[in-house]
This record gives C-alpha cells, sequence and structure tokens, in this order.
C-alpha cells in the first residue's frame, strides 16, 4: 500500500488506540457530569476494549515487521525547524514489541481486576490512551518529539496512580506527577542547550554534536548531559528521583502497577539511549566525570533498590523496589558505553519489562484473592493459587538470573560489558554489585513462594486443606467471594490466563534467546 | 491609514466610557451593546493600523520645545497593541455577565473602557514623555477598578497601589529627565538616544539612571521587590484582574521597560555593563520567588496573581537578555501569557460567580459540576507549566534559545529559575486540578448539587483563548517569523 508505505501507516495504532482512549474518557466523565445511572464497564466495554487494544497491538506489528521498512513522517512543525518527527527504526521496534505485548496482557487481565475496583471505563480510557501515546514515544524521530509524548505520557498515567480516588492514592499520584515533572525539566534544559549545539535533533546513530561549536563549551554541554540523564531518570527510577515509585506503584491498581514497573518505566530508560547514544554520542561523555558520576548513580540505586526491597514488608512496594534496582541494571549497562553493555542493557528491558509484569500480574491476584498485601501473610497461598504462585516462582528466578532464565543472559552480558569497558574501578565494582545485588533478589522474592508452598508447621491454617483456605479468605473479603471460589475450583479465569500466557513467552524467550540477542547487538553495534 | 486614525482610536473609548455613566440607558442591553459596540469599533481601528501603519507621527499638542503628546506605532508598539485590542472585546463580553453581581456597573465600565485607551495611548507613544503621561494615567483610571467594591480590604488594597505606582513613576520620571538631557531626542528610536560624545565620564552615571527607570516602570510590572501591591489587587473584580493586573496594566509596565532599554538608552550601551548584570538578577530571583509565594498562597486568585509575578518576570528576563533572541523571547511571553493567564483567571471569576468560593481548598469536586469551566482551567494550567502543543511551551523555547545563544551565564541562572518555576507551576496548578476532579472518595457530591457552568457570554471568551492556545502551541511558525520583523526593526538602528 502506497499509504501505509509513505508512513501514515505508523500513525493507526496510535490515533486508533488514542482516539478510543479519549472516548472512553470524555464519556465516563460525561457520564458522572450528567450523573446518569448507567452501569460503567460491563460486558459491551470490554468487548470494545479488546478488540480496539488488538487491532491496535496487530497494526503496530505490522508497523514494526522487519520487512516492513524504515518508516519516517513528518506530522507538521512544532518550532521552525523542529517537526512532529516520527521514525521506526531499530530500537523503536523493540520498545514498541514489548510495549505492545505487555499491554495485551494486563489489559486483559485488568478485565476481571477491575470489575472490583469501579470506574472501568475511564482506567480503560486512560489505558488505551496511554498506549498510543507510548507508541508515538517509541516512534519519536527526534528530541523535541520525544520530550512530548514523554510529557503526554506522564500526565495520562497520572489517573491510573489515583484510580480508586483514596487520600494515599492522590498523594501518591502527586508525587509520581511532580518527580516526573522535575526530572522532565531537568532534562528540558538540556534540550534547550543542545539544540544549539547539535546540527539537528533528529536522532542518528552516533550522535549529532557539532564538535565545532561544542569544543570550547564541554564544560555546560557536561553539565546539560548529566542534568538529562538525572532527568530522564527520574521515570527510570534512578537515584535521587527514584522515591516516586514505591509511592505509585503500591497505591494503584495492580494491572496499573505492572505497565507502570514494566513499560513506563522504561520509557526513561529510551529517553536515555535516545539522549546518550543519538544525539549526544556516546563518545562525547566517555571517560569524563559525567559517565563516572552516572555509573555511581546507577550502582548505588542497583544496590540500595535491592536493600530496600529486601526489607520492606508490602509485596507491592517490595516490587516497586526491585523496580527501582532492577532498571539502574538496565542504566547501568548503558553507563558503560560499550557495545556488550548495550546489548546487556537491551536484553534487560525486555526479560524485566516481561518478568516484573508477570510479578506485578500474580501479587495482584494474590491481593484480589486474599485482600492481604503484606509478604508474610501469604503463608500458604500455594494451595489455593497454585497457578499464580508457580508463574510468581519462575519470574523469580527469571528475575533473579540464575540459569537457563532470561535474567542469566541479560546479566551475564552487562557483567561482560562491565569487565571489557575501559572504566577503572567499576570493571570489578559492577560485576561485584550485580552479584551482591542478585542475591538479595534471591532474598526478597523466594520467601513469598517458600511460604506459599511450604508454610511450615506452625503456620498451616488450622484446619487444613483447599478449601478451608478459601473459606478463610472469603472471610476477610466478602467482595473477591465469586473470585476466590472460581480459583479454588480450578475453572480458569482470565486474570490466572493472562498471567499464564506472559509467564510462558517470559520463559520461552528466555530459553531461546538468540534471535533477540543478535537483534541487540545489532543495535548497539550501529550506534557505536 | 491616516495618522488621526490613531487619535480616534486612543480617545474613542475614552470619550465613549466617559460617556457611560450620563447617557440614559433604559435597559441594561442597551448599554452591553453601546460598550461592545465601542470596544469592538476601537479594537478594528487599531487592527487596521497594525496592518497598514501611519507612516508619520501625529503630534496631539505641544507644551514646549521637545515636550509633546504624539503618537506614532512602530512594530514594537504593534504588538502591545495586538494583544490589548484582541482580549478587550472578550473580557468586555466577560465583564456583562460578572459584574452583573458586583453591582455599581455604570462606573465600572467607564473606567474599564477609558483603560483601554490609555493603554493604547501607551502602545501608540511616539517619545518617552508621551509614554509617560499615559503610564501616570494608567494608574489614575484603575484605582477605581480596584477600589470598586468598596470593601475596607479593596481601600487598602487601592491604597497600596497608589502609593507602589506613584512611587515607580517618580523613579520613572528621574530617567525621563536624563533621557531628555543627554539624548539626542526624546522619540523613541531603534538603538538609543544617547549621545556617547556628550556623555563622557558620565556613563556610569547613566547606567545607574538607567536601574532607576528600569525598577521605575517594572512596579507595574511588579518585579520583586515591587510585587507586593499585585497580589493585594486581587480583590478587584475579575474581570480587573484578568485583563488588567494580568495583562493590559502590568505588560504596559514590561512594555515600557522595553522601550527604554531599546528605544532610549540602547542596548548597545546598557550590554555587558553592572546595570543589565543587577536588573537581569532582579528579574531572575522573581520568578523563583513568584512561584514560590504561589506555592504558599491559598487564595485562589491570589495563588495565580503570583503567578503572574513569576511570568512577568520571564518577559523582564527576555528584555535584559538585550539580544535579539531575548527580545523575540521576551515579546512571545507576552503575548502566550496574556492569553493563558486571563483564561486561568476567567477560570477563577466564572468559579466564584457562580459558587462564590475564593479559597483552594473550597473547590473540591467542582470539576464535575462546572465541567467545561474546569476543562479550560486544565488546558491552562498546562499550557502555563509549558507542555509542548500549547502556547507556553512556545514562548519558553524562545525564551530558552535567547539564553542559551547570548551566552551569558546569569541568563543559564535565569533558564534554570524559568525550569524550576516550571516545577512549581506545575505543582500549584496542577494540585487544583487534582482535587476539583478528583475530590476523593469521601466527597459528597450532594454538598455541591446545584452548581452549573456559566452561560454562554462567559464561556465564549474562554473557548476562543483555548483554540489561540492550541493554535499557537501546534503552529507557531506565523508568530515566531512576525516577531522576527519586529526584532529585526527593533535591531537595525
Amino acid at each position: 500500500m502506497k499509504w501505509f508505505a509513505e508512513g501514515f501507516g505508523l500513525l493507526m495504532p496510535i490515533v486508533l488506540s488514542g482516539a478510543a482512549g479519549i472516548w472512553l474518557v470524555c464519556s465516563s466523565f460525561l457520564e458522572h457530569v450528567r450523573g446518569s445511572k448507567e452501569p460503567y464497564g460491563g460486558r459491551k466495554l470490554h468487548v470494545l476494549v479488546g478488540v480496539v487494544l488488538a487491532s491496535a497491538v496487530i497494526l503496530t506489528f505490522a508497523v514494526i515487521w522487519p520487512k516492513a521498512g524504515e518508516q519516517s513522517l513528518i506530522l507538521f512543525y512544532l518550532m521552525d525547524d523542529i517537526p512532529v518527527f516520527f521514525h521506526v527504526d531499530a530500537l523503536g521496534r523493540l520498545f514498541a514489541a514489548v510495549t505492545s505485548v505487555i499491554w495485551l496482557a494486563a489489559g486483559f487481565y485488568a478485565f476481571q481486576y477491575m470489575k472490583r475496583e469501579g470506574e472501568e471505563k475511564r482506567f480503560f480510557g486512560f489505558y488505551l490512551l496511554l498506549y498510543g501515546i507510548l507508541l508515538a514515544l517509541d516512534f519519536a524521530g527526534n528530541l523535541v518529539t520525544l520530550y512530548f509524548f514523554y510529557e503526554l505520557m506522564t500526565l495520562c498515567a497520572t489517573p491510573l496512580i489515583l484510580h480508586n480516588g483514596s487520600k494515599a492514592a492522590i498523594m501518591a499520584a502527586l508525587k509520581y506527577l511532580f518527580y516526573s515533572m522535575c526530572g522532565a525539566y531537568c532534562a528540558l534544559f538540556g534540550i534547550y542547550v543542545l539544540y544549539q549545539y547539535c546540527d539537528t535533533l533528529a536522532f542518528t546513530a552516533g550522535g549529532t554534536l557539532n564538535q565545532a561549536l561544542a569544543a570550547g563549551n564541554s564544560g555546560l554541554l557536561q553539565i546539560a548531559v548529566f542534568l538529562m540523564l538525572i532527568g530522564f531518570g527520574a521515570k527510570a527510577g534512578m537515584f535521587p528521583l527514584h522515591s516516586w515509585l514505591t509511592a505509585a506503584h503500591p497505591a494503584a491498581p495492580s494491572p496499573a502497577s505492572a505497565v507502570l514497573s514494566a513499560i513506563i518505566v522504561k520509557g526513561g530508560v529510551l529517553a536515555v539511549i535516545r539522549t546518550v547514544y543519538n544525539i549526544v554520542g556516546p563518545d562525547f561523555i566517555r571517560g569524563t566525570w559525567v559517565q563516572t558520576a552516572w555509573m555511581s548513580l546507577t550502582l548505588l540505586t542497583v544496590f540500595m533498590g535491592s536493600m530496600l526491597a529486601y526489607r520492606e514488608k508490602g509485596l507491592k512496594k517490595r516490587l516497586a523496589y526491585s523496580t527501582i534496582s532492577q532498571v539502574s541494571y538496565i542504566l547501568f549497562g548503558l553507563s558503560l558505553l560499550v557495545p556488550t553493555g548495550m546489548t546487556g542493557a537491551l536484553l534487560h528491558v525486555v526479560f524485566h519489562a516481561g518478568v516484573k509484569c508477570v510479578l506485578f500480574l500474580a501479587a495482584g491476584i494474590f491481593i484480589f484473592r486474599t485482600g492481604k498485601t503484606r509478604v508474610d501473610e501469604y503463608a500458604g497461598i500455594g494451595k489455593s493459587m497454585k497457578v499464580s504462585l508457580w508463574c510468581y516462582t519462575f519470574a523469580s528466578l527469571a528475575l533473579i538470573g540464575i540459569p537457563p532464565f532470561s535474567g542469566f543472559i541479560s546479566k551475564w552480558y552487562l557483567a561482560q560489558g562491565a569487565l571489557q569497558s575501559d572504566t577503572g574501578i567499576f570493571r570489578i565494582a559492577g560485576p561485584v554489585v550485580l552479584l551482591l545485588s542478585a542475591l538479595l533478589t534471591a532474598g526478597y522474592l523466594l520467601p513469598v513462594t517458600i511460604k506459599g508452598f511450604l508454610p511450615g508447621e506452625g503456620r498451616m491454617p488450622e484446619k487444613g486443606g483447599d478449601g478451608d483456605v478459601g473459606a478463610e479468605i472469603q472471610g476477610c473479603n466478602s467482595g473477591a467471594e465469586a473470585a476466590a471460589g472460581a480459583d479454588a475450583a480450578g475453572k480458569p479465569d482470565m486474570m490466572s490466563a493472562a498471567l499464564l500466557v506472559l509467564t510462558i513467552l517470559t520463559v520461552l524467550i528466555g530459553l531461546f534467546p538468540e534471535p533477540l540477542v543478535q537483534y541487540a547487538a545489532e543495535i548497539a553495534a550501529a550506534v557505536m | 491609514m491616516n495618522a488621526y486614525m490613531m487619535v480616534i482610536a486612543v480617545l474613542l473609548p475614552m470619550a465613549g466610557g466617559v460617556l457611560i455613566p450620563l447617557l440614559p440607558f433604559r435597559k441594561r442591553n442597551v448599554m452591553a451593546f453601546y460598550i461592545e459596540m465601542l470596544v469592538l469599533i476601537t479594537s478594528a481601528l487599531t487592527f487596521g493600523l497594525i496592518m497598514n501603519p501611519p507612516s508619520d507621527a501625529f503630534v496631539l499638542f505641544r507644551f514646549t520645545g521637545q515636550l509633546s503628546i504624539s503618537l506614532k506605532l512602530d512594530a514594537a508598539g504593534s504588538v502591545f497593541a495586538v494583544i490589548l485590542a484582541f482580549l478587550w472585546p472578550f473580557a468586555t463580553l466577560y465583564s456583562f455577565e460578572y459584574m452583573k453581581h458586583e453591582g455599581r456597573e455604570r462606573v465600572f465600565f467607564m473606567f474599564y473602557t477609558l483603560t483601554y485607551g490609555v493603554t493604547l495611548g501607551i502602545a501608540m507613544a511616539e517619545d518617552i514623555v508621551t509614554m509617560y503621561f499615559f503610564y501616570e494615567m494608567l494608574t489614575m483610571v484603575t484605582l477605581p477598578l480596584v477600589l470598586h467594591t468598596l470593601t475596607r480590604e479593596a481601600v487598602l488594597a487601592s491604597r497600596t497601589y497608589l502609593y507602589y505606582s506613584l512611587g515607580g513613576a517618580a523613579f520613572a520620571f528621574i530617567g525621563m529627565i536624563f533621557i531628555l538631557i543627554y539624548g539626542s531626542t526624546s522619540n523613541f528610536t531603534p538603538g538609543g538616544v544617547l549621545d556617547m560624545a556628550a556623555l563622557g565620564e558620565k556613563a556610569n552615571l547613566l547606567l545607574f539612571v538607567y536601574v532607576l527607570c528600569f525598577c521605575g516602570f517594572s512596579v507595574k510590572a511588579a518585579m520583586c521587590p515591587f510585587c507586593a501591591w499585585l497580589p493585594k489587587a486581587g480583590v478587584a473584580p475579575t474581570p480587573v484582574t484578568a485583563l488588567l493586573h494580568a495583562v493590559a496594566v502590568v505588560k504596559a509596565g514590561a512594555f515600557a521597560t522595553m522601550r527604554i532599554t531599546y528605544f532610549s538608552f540602547g542596548a548597545d550601551f546598557l550590554r555587558g555593563t553592572w546595570a543589565q548584570e543587577l536588573v537581569m538578577a532582579l528579574t531572575v530571583f522573581t520568578i523563583v520567588f513568584g512561584c514560590s509565594r504561589a506555592l504558599k498562597e491559598t487564595h485562589f486568585k491570589r495563588r495565580l496573581a503570583w503567578s503572574t509575578v513569576s511570568n512577568l518576570s520571564y518577559i523582564l528576563f527576555g528584555i535584559t537578555m538585550m539580544t535579539p533572541l531575548g527580545l523575540i523571547g521576551a515579546f512571545s511571553h507576552m503575548i502566550c501569557h496574556a492569553v493563558m493567564k486571563i483564561c486561568s483567571f476567567f477560570c477563577a471569576g466564572a468559579v466564584i460567580y457562580k459558587t462564590g468560593r475564593t479559597y483552594i481548598h473550597e473547590l473540591d469536586g467542582l470539576g464535575r459540576k462546572m465541567p467545561k469551566v474546569f476543562v479550560i482551567f486544565v488546558v491552562a494550567s498546562l499550557a502555563l507549566m509549558g507542555v509542548p502543543g500549547l502556547c507556553g511551551f512556545v514562548s519558553k523555547w524562545n525564551l530558552a534559545k535567547g539564553a542559551v545563544a547570548s551566552g551569558n551565564p546569569l541568563a543559564y541562572a535565569g533558564l534554570g529559575a524559568i525550569l524550576i518555576s516550571a516545577l512549581l507551576t506545575a505543582i500549584y496548578m496542577l494540585t487544583i486540578v487534582v482535587r476539583a476532579f478528583f475530590p476523593g472518595k469521601e466527597f459528597d457530591y450532594g454538598t455541591i448539587a446545584d452548581i452549573k457552568d456559566p452561560n454562554w457570554v462567559m464561556l465564549l471568551p474562554l473557548c476562543v483563548f483555548v483554540v489561540v492556545m492550541f493554535v499557537i502551541g501546534l503552529h507557531p511558525q506565523f508568530l515566531t517569523e512576525a516577531l522576527e520583523q519586529v526584532v529585526s526593526a527593533v535591531f537595525q538602528g
């Protein structure tokens, strides 16, 4: 199709999902304004959202299919010389593919989960809208376009966090919003400066810095780049702007925390990659204080995140700390500025997205069924929620990095990258911190599995047996009765199905990582 | 167009305004129609003048020698005139509905319309004497508007306003005298009028006088430490706070500082001196100070007023850069801020009009009851924060472009201040938005059941402003190109 080849094709999933999202948000808002008594949601809503989501994902894959070629599109000019410009390149393909798969799985999971949370129409409206914005972010072809959709992403994710409307959720959402804005404005300072010193703000492998102009101003440029790293790092949960994560994740409904942790934080990672590898160029910061400071911050975050996760008792908050730590693995890989390190980072983007989504979705099922949020309350849940706990366990093993699961491969490349790089003490310190953190990861993830399957003598529910756990659970949370009953009876439901499919995908991609590794290595080789 | 037209544009609203309390209107609608027509004709005339600027000046009358009141419309004046001519009809329309609950409408509309003519006079002033004349007059005609409610608070506020303005004008007067003595002419001339040969060793004195004069004029632009009057003046009816204290009066101050910087003292004379550093440091400080005070403020309109303090210093900051790109930034923020801030003030006014609520903690849940107003308020907030796609991003981008290109270390600090202020803006605007739309689970909508959106008279201006914000935000080339022409005219001298 000529039209498709001219680049308008890449707009289709964005527009479809975005328009459907806006329509749902507006219609939900209007229902409130008019005070109509119609029930929100219901089967019709699910069908609509499911169809839109599925077709948007199919359209996305049509766009990013390697045979479709590199498409670009200039939408309009935002400034005299800066267009809103989309360009589908290898990196954008990778991020778009991950986003689509996770979005689909978490979306189907949410059909069942969100019934209990209420306000489904608003939730799915923003959910679809956010998907469109994320695709636009992945396909953004220059820094200003990226910033544009980055801001929109920040704003549109806020209603997902404050969804349940409690005081705590609203405060968490505001914290998220203001941390993100703080980061965005740090980054904007960098964009303002880079605009003067770069030939173009369009993403180009190896960077577009004008060496002649930059020669006398490297001090300023280094500060600008560092601010951008801190700023975009805020979304990726890098110290010092990390603490919104642990407030926002527990407050949001589980499907929202899953995509927040798996995808939204990766928006920060994408922006960092674009800045460092496609605008400034890795050569500019290699060996400078910027690289040293960046590496120190990421390693600090890796260790600190794991440590705090280990001490944390609330399951979702623990997973949020884990995200802080794990995403900084990715940033550490990027900060090495060597191809192997970047390969490891890209692999970890994919693996962590899948794994963390599974973990949060599983945690969501635990909370949905038992109403309990603390890790030490989950003793014995393996009896009633076998499938979910097994999924959780496989994902945990992958995140810890036990071969043959996925985390092992990415961490292997990250460590290799550290050893190959010419970064002095970090060559050794990096892998050491990664190993320590892996140990802590095992320490904070596996207790749930162990207690869940083997609660121990004294901790066993008194009467024992499946039904009783279910009964006890039902007693403490009447809203979950039907669902808990279904699980106890072994009936398949939407949440477990989505969880299972995603787990299988995650495990498979870890067992057969060869094409993905090659793909990531090609991206890394192209920009170095 | 003929130069006479300028006089008509300035005098028509003044004369027509004075007639408002005298004419025997039987019905309120007739009066409204008369005022709206008056304002529309003036605006049409102004637009006509801007499209075909008369080539020569018009001397209204001459005191003696150099001292005359004369009008001439140049490119820089056109920018200010465009803002006024565009906003005034909409603000007047809004006032017809709003003033229903304030009372004493005839007096209000007399001074409101008078102000239009006076500010146009500032925009079209040919020389510093004329500008000073209209500038003083502006203080006098806007004073009754601040005083309007006649409460104790209003009396105190108007007194503060008077003292600040007169004090500022006194300092500006010193500058005017020095320009008359040391300048080759009192007319505004691109590049300045100072005669460098005659100046000799007095350069430092002149710089000192420039600082005095800048501070004097920027009292109206609410630069710190002269900003206290603006939030206090928020007791005035909303059309006054929105149009005068966010656009016309305060931007007249910014415009006057622009005039003396580029057209009297001259950017070349000032660039790189301690005087430039000093005034720029003051603006940079005000940018952060205004936002921090906005954050602390719990009164809806006063919060917006503090935000205005901060945003006006964006404009002054652009002016003090003394580079073409900086001036483009200043002009674009002058235009963009006018639209964004009048829009947010009108939203606040609509809330006050429909509910009587003035504090932010009283706004819980109103998003659902006044959906149109609050959706528009969201757009204005996002624009003020500088979200791409809306006009705030464009003006900040232009300011930043100027700051980075100027290479002045203080300008980088200013850029940092703008970004800090953007973050604070996000905090103080979005807390209102979140409160209005997500009041929390326990909130009982029954308490605000009978609150509704205002009628179309109030909504039409708001909708127009939203459209303008999007148009400038998504398609800023026409604006930037026009401003480039204006600024190249300023720097040709």
